[in-house]
């Protein structure tokens, strides 16, 4: 309870002056100036760890993208002389050449771009497109039976089938790819949401929401997408490792990409096949690899943290 | 371990009485003979294999593992010794005709058909065994591997075969009833049982390679028809459903894991059996199987290039061995009539497929393969060297001209700019532009889509599978082609394709240039080139060469077996010469480590290794002691080929 | 609540039929090139070809050609492999592989689920100092490195530091040890993960400051109450970890050599298989529904706030 608000009948006029009545103010007095998305920024930015792996992928993904625009060294140049081939570490090459002498460190930045652009578009799909359908399937009971069914439907048929099958009428390209990788990823993260959605929904602040005719759009805006950003974020940030990994097994199945664009995957495979004598050809686009994670995974379980209204104190 | 001291003795007797030669080659003798001297000897012998082994059919397998194993396990009528000798197995003798047409073998008496678990079935081995071996593949519902050699060649199968599918097959209508068919097999193809233990082959056209066909070919093994027609579907699905007669039985099979040889005890050239037992496990990383070696859980290993590299310096750097020879060769097919308008009209100019052989730095496409002495895996000729030779030893390619394309270095950038520059003046307008085609969307599907502007640079689309080697080896040669012919008078650009890409890229022309190989399969030139005619099965860029067609057929009906070689010298020296396929490497690669004695099992040049005769020792093979032995056993082969 | 049931498993069938007559036809669509072995296709002509598909049955209606495997399927026969093991009765194959994989696929699933479980609770319990730090290292690193890389760093060197096997042997069961850790990694990452997530979310509930302020140690709170609930979530997976326990891992069984069902699907599709791929296709489909369907019974179970209501 708010301690006693009977006032003191002895007022020292020293302390106490008779307050006018303030007419806008008397307004906000249900409202504090607490907004959420601002403290939750705060909250996140409070951490100093946080604030470095927010620089580092920024620092990362500016690089990748200004890096092949000033550097004039050909990330495919083959170099027809055995001797130039596999060079460890020089001053010219600063993580050496693979197995044709092209310069790897070059080729990392080319990678991180076009790896870090399709894995974007895809974790922007996936839990976008399932953010979407979850909230729906969540909300309406009549989408439910079709909407299980079409899940079940979905993780049941093999992936390797229909990729199969599409490597045999399309191109190998980034669409293609992109293609047959978020074709399947925004269903598993509808189930995802949906199940958190139906715990959410039924919480006793939302059924009095209801009651006082809040419409749906504002109760899920305000009461829901605040619960679930959380998992949002999180869902999105390991989504990102997860797709750079997946192109090596779309090149499996044949539905990879073109054979001379350079991807993270594509690198890391490469270097995979000489891993005992060349260590360090795997040594860069690896902790490249491991950055992306390591920070999306942090930022996501931070900012899952920082959006909990209820850490916001 | 008294028989296996009893063969090293033998052993060393054929090496001493070889080595009535100089002073130089007894010291070589007695060094390998006290290498061998010095050995410790085991009886079980461990190896790997890397992909899974579906069915122990030897007629329908096409499996390379499948036919190694069943080599020691099912003995054919002859076998080489270890020089390469063909000597007495199921067949104790054999004579044949003036021609080579007419193959009569004499069979041993009293080899007994085993089951998997060495027990004697009382079923002997017989002449109609071998008879039953073609009935039972001269069958289309048996779906025989790689048939076409041997229906081909024996009289009659070709008919009785194609009389049987068309029975079998509703669109087709004939009067023929089936088990008319089946009972004529006897009268009307040339394969007979003259008595129990006699059996004639007849063939549609001299064969004087005949018996190294039976090495290579599993279609000529025997059969026990009865066991095998009771079974149907399941004869040897599994060790247990079917009979050996070699001088192993499969005792142990664990799908996709295991295998194990085990000695037949009632084998009729036991005493030459010196492993009791051969353990085969499945490995299907390449660099476990190395380790498990350095670890002494395996007898034999494989060793890559880079694995090699990385090797130097190590304890095991005297244990590398040079892999020894390879009868398969690495070329390119070029579409000779793929929708690519650009690739297709160059294609056809002499000077421009002149222009890609030359283009090709081909040591340091070698060098992948191995780093260290990148030149031995050269091969500018379709057959491989050291594989057929005429009757006075001489090499088939050494015969002119193929002496000439086997020694050539194809190695010309300056020459391959040349050669384009004059393929363009011929087949361009000045401007560029190529006559008498159009820009268009060429359609390589499931590979992929190209679009082509019918300009200079010409589009030239390889095809290969998404192999990290073989990407890498594609790369290589997309450098090498635009450096010396110019980027801007080709565009040489690299699809991958993953799985299997006979169907899908090769057979149905989904390419411009298309990586393959092709090995010799036994001795003598035409099991590879008269595949590789005109309308041949093996002619994948479907090139139209009258002029090797035409020397293929002299060959054929050439008088003597030098004039034939001769022929086919000259056929198969016109094709490299023209470059309407180009072959550029052989199919080794790397080294290996192993536990066994080199030159104790038999020469199978042409078929599956044997380990009959094997040593195993327990520590590993050093380089120098192989060098010592390879060149005690070369004096002592060339002896053997002489005596021959 | 025997209606809802009766109409889950209704429900469920229907999917099973339909996953499966979907996949039955997408693999008429592929190429017919694809059914040869590769030197057959080279060797025969066109008839020659023709009569080889015939006599797969093949180029019967596709309607016809699952007529005929449903009939055969009722009366007990799988059919034969195509092009990965040629003639081999499917039935043998799965009785061979499968026992294998479920053998690695549960005990790897308890170690996953014991030591993940484990993890999550003590980052929980010193979240935000260095056994929270520790766990975070371990999941993102199994997550972020490739599983190649450790995968076969663990192989070579870890087995040559205990002296383990580098292989798997049927008959040794310590060259088992090294394959059911590599292949829990995952799932002790995925649990520790999700618990730790789940505890955290719950931890600032209500009930459990409530808990905390009348007075009971933090261990207790988080066992008896937060533990509780948090590890609802997890719990209507657990069914569908059926499907992981059979279908095992291609990389893990390849590098380890165990002869299970890792790559089998995936072989098999690549092949063109198709009496092998519809086989498995229908059991994994099986399985999964099953596992989704046991799940959701497992939530009404565990979970009493979800009544299962009669007549939505």
């Amino acid at each position: 309870m708010e301690n006693a608000k009977t006032p003191n009948p002895i007022l020292d006029p020293l302390k106490f002056r008779a307050a006018v009545f303030d007419n806008i103010g008397s307004e906000d007095a249900g409202f504090s100036n607490y907004s959420y998305w601002r403290s939750t920024l705060r909250t996140f930015f409070r951490n100093k760890m946080v604030l470095l792996l927010v620089a580092l992928v920024l620092a990362l993904i500016v690089m990748s993208l200004v890096y092949p625009l000033v550097s004039d060294v050909d990330p495919n140049k083959v170099s027809l002389m055995p001797l130039e081939w596999n060079l460890r570490p020089s001053a010219e090459h600063w993580f050496g050449t693979d197995a044709l002498g092209r310069d790897i460190w070059t080729r990392a930045w080319y990678g991180v771009r076009n790896s870090f652009a399709l894995a974007f578009c895809i974790a922007l799909s996936d839990v976008g497109i399932g953010m979407i359908a979850g909230a729906l399937w969540g909300y309406n009971k009549k989408l439910d039976p079709f909407m299980i069914e079409l899940y079940n439907i979905m993780t049941n048929i093999p992936s390797t089938v229909y990729l199969v099958l599409l490597a045999y009428i399309m191109n190998t390209s980034y669409l293609t790819l992109f293609i047959s990788m978020a074709s399947r990823g925004w269903i598993v993260e509808a189930r995802f949401f949906r199940n958190r959605i139906l715990s959410l929904r039924d919480n006793e602040y939302n059924i009095a929401s209801k009651c006082l005719g809040t419409p749906v759009w504002r109760i899920a805006t305000r009461n829901i997408i605040p619960h679930i950003i959380s998992l949002i974020i999180m869902e999105a940030a390991l989504c990102i490792p997860y797709s750079i990994g997946s192109e090596v097994f779309m090149g499996f199945v044949g539905v990879g990409m073109p054979v001379e664009a350079i991807t993270l995957g594509n690198i890391v495979n490469q270097g995979r096949a000489s891993f005992t004598l060349h260590p360090y050809q795997m040594l860069l686009p690896t902790i490249i690899l491991c950055i992306i994670t390591v920070a999306f995974y942090v930022i996501g379980n931070k900012f899952a943290d920082a959006s909990d209204p209820r850490n916001h104190v | 371990m008294k028989r296996t001291l009893a063969l090293v003795l033998t052993l060393l007797l054929t090496l001493s009485t070889a080595a009535i030669q100089p002073a130089l080659a007894s010291d070589v003798q007695s060094a390998a003979e006290e290498i061998l001297a010095s050995k410790e000897y085991l009886n079980v012998y461990k190896t790997s294999f890397s992909s899974s082994y579906p069915s122990f059919n030897y007629y329908s397998t096409a499996y390379a593992t499948v036919r190694s194993i069943v080599a020691n396990c099912i003995d054919g009528l002859v076998e080489p010794d270890i020089y390469g000798v063909y000597v007495p197995s199921i067949a104790e003798s054999w004579e044949t005709n003036e021609d080579k047409t007419v193959w009569t073998f004499k069979i041993r008496e009293g080899v007994n058909w085993v089951d998997h678990e060495g027990n004697d079935t009382g079923l002997p081995v017989t002449a109609e065994d071998f008879v039953d071996g073609i009935r039972y593949i001269a069958d289309p519902q048996n779906g025989a591997y790689s048939l076409r050699v041997v229906r081909d060649l024996v009289v009659g199968l070709y008919d009785y075969y194609w009389a049987l599918d068309d029975i079998d097959n509703p669109d087709v209508e004939t009067d023929l009833v089936r088990e008319e068919v089946v009972a004529s097999f006897d009268e009307t193809v040339g394969v007979k049982a003259l008595d129990e233990y006699t059996v004639q082959y007849t063939l549609t056209s001299s064969a004087p390679y005949f018996l190294s066909l039976i090495e290579s070919s599993m279609l000529l093994l025997p059969v026990e028809y009865d066991y095998a027609m009771e079974l149907g579907e399941d004869f040897a699905v599994d060790n247990e459903h079917m009979l050996y007669c070699g001088a192993y039985y499969i005792s142990h099979f664990e799908r996709d894991k295991a295998i194990t040889l085990t000695k037949n005890p009632l084998y009729w050239d036991l005493e030459n059996v010196t492993v009791d037992t051969v353990e085969y496990q499945m490995i299907p990383e390449g660099t476990t199987s190395l380790e498990m070696f350095r670890r002494g859980e395996l007898d034999y290993t494989s060793v890559e290039a880079e694995e090699y590299l990385s090797m130097a310096g190590t304890e095991w750097e005297d244990n590398l061995i040079p892999s020894e020879r390879s009868l398969s060769t690495n070329y390119l097919w070029l579409d000779f009539q793929g929708e690519n308008p650009e690739f297709n009209t160059f294609i056809q100019n002499e000077n421009f497929r002149k222009a890609l052989q030359y283009s090709l730095n081909r040591e340091a496409i070698a060098t992948l393969r191995d780093p260290v002495n990148p030149t031995r895996i050269l091969r500018n000729t379709i057959n491989a060297e050291d594989a057929i030779y005429d009757s006075n030893g001489v090499d088939y390619t050494d015969y002119e001209p193929l002496k000439t394309v086997k020694e050539t270095d194809y190695n010309n950038p300056e020459l391959a700019r040349q050669y384009m520059e004059a393929a363009v003046a011929e087949l361009c307008e000045e401007d560029g532009t190529i006559r008498g085609i159009e820009a268009g969307t060429v359609d390589y599907l499931p590979v992929g889509t190209f679009e082509v502007d019918g300009k200079l640079p010409v589009t030239i689309i390889y095809v290969g599978t998404d192999d990290e080697s073989e990407i890498i080896m594609a790369q290589l040669m997309k450098a090498m082609v635009e450096e010396a012919i110019g980027t801007d008078l080709v565009d040489f650009q690299i699809a991958a394709f993953s799985g299997w890409t006979y169907g899908t890229v090769a057979d149905p022309l989904n390419y411009d240039i298309y990586f393959d190989s092709l090995s010799t399969g036994y001795a003598d030139p035409s099991g590879l080139l008269t595949r590789m005619t005109t309308d041949g099965v093996e002619n994948v860029g479907r090139y139209t060469v009258p002029e090797f067609d035409a020397l293929v057929e002299k060959a054929l009906s050439a008088a003597t077996f030098e004039e034939r070689l001769q022929y086919f010298a000259e056929a198969e020296a016109y094709l490299c010469e023209g470059a309407y396929l180009i072959p550029f490497i052989s199919s080794l690669r790397g080294y290996y480590m192993t536990n066994s004695m080199p030159f104790t099992s038999p020469l199978t040049l042409y078929g599956n290794s044997k380990y009959k005769g094997t040593l195993v020792m327990e520590e590993a093979l050093t380089y120098e002691e192989y060098l010592t032995l390879e060149a005690a056993y070369d004096i002592a082969r060339a002896e053997a080929l002489q005596e021959q | 609540m025997t209606r809802y049931v009766l109409s889950r498993i209704l429900r469920s069938l229907l999917t099973v039929i339909i996953v499966f007559v979907t996949v039955f036809m997408l693999l008429r669509l592929m190429p017919l090139t694809g059914y040869f072995p590769q030197e057959m296709l080279k060797e025969a002509d066109e008839a020659t070809r023709i009569s080889y598909l015939r006599n797969q049955g093949l180029l019967d209606h596709p309607f016809v050609q699952l007529g005929r495997f449903v009939k055969n399927l009722f009366q007990g026969d799988l059919g034969r492999s195509l092009t990965v093991y040629p003639k081999v009765p499917i039935s043998t194959l799965l009785q061979e592989k499968i026992p294998v994989t479920a053998a690695f696929g549960f005990s790897s699933l308890v170690l996953g689920i014991v030591l993940g479980v484990s993890l999550g609770l003590l980052m929980v319990r010193y979240k935000d100092r260095w056994g929270d730090r520790l766990g975070t290292l371990y999941i993102v690193t199994v997550r972020a490195v490739p599983n190649l890389i450790y995968l076969f760093f663990i192989q070579v060197w870890v087995s040559k530091w205990l002296n383990l096997p580098l292989v798997y042997y049927k008959d040794r069961p310590e060259s088992w040890i090294l394959p059911t850790i590599c292949l829990a990694l995952g799932s002790i990452a995925y649990y520790a993960l999700w618990l730790r997530r789940f505890m955290v979310d719950e931890e600032n509930r209500d009930y459990v400051k409530f808990a905390q302020v009348k007075g009971l140690p933090k261990k207790v709170v988080l066992r008896r109450h937060v533990f509780k609930n948090a590890v609802i979530p997890l719990v209507i997976y657990l069914p569908s970890d059926l499907l992981f326990i059979i279908s095992g891992s291609l990389v893990i069984e390849s590098l380890y050599a165990i002869p299970g069902t890792g790559g089998l699907l995936t072989n098999a599709i690549k092949s063109q298989d198709n009496p092998l791929v519809q086989v498995i296709v229908l059991m994994y489909a099986v399985l999964s529904v099953i596992g989704v369907f046991l799940g959701d019974m497992l939530v009404a179970f565990v979970d009493p706030r979800i009544k299962l209501t009669e007549g939505e």
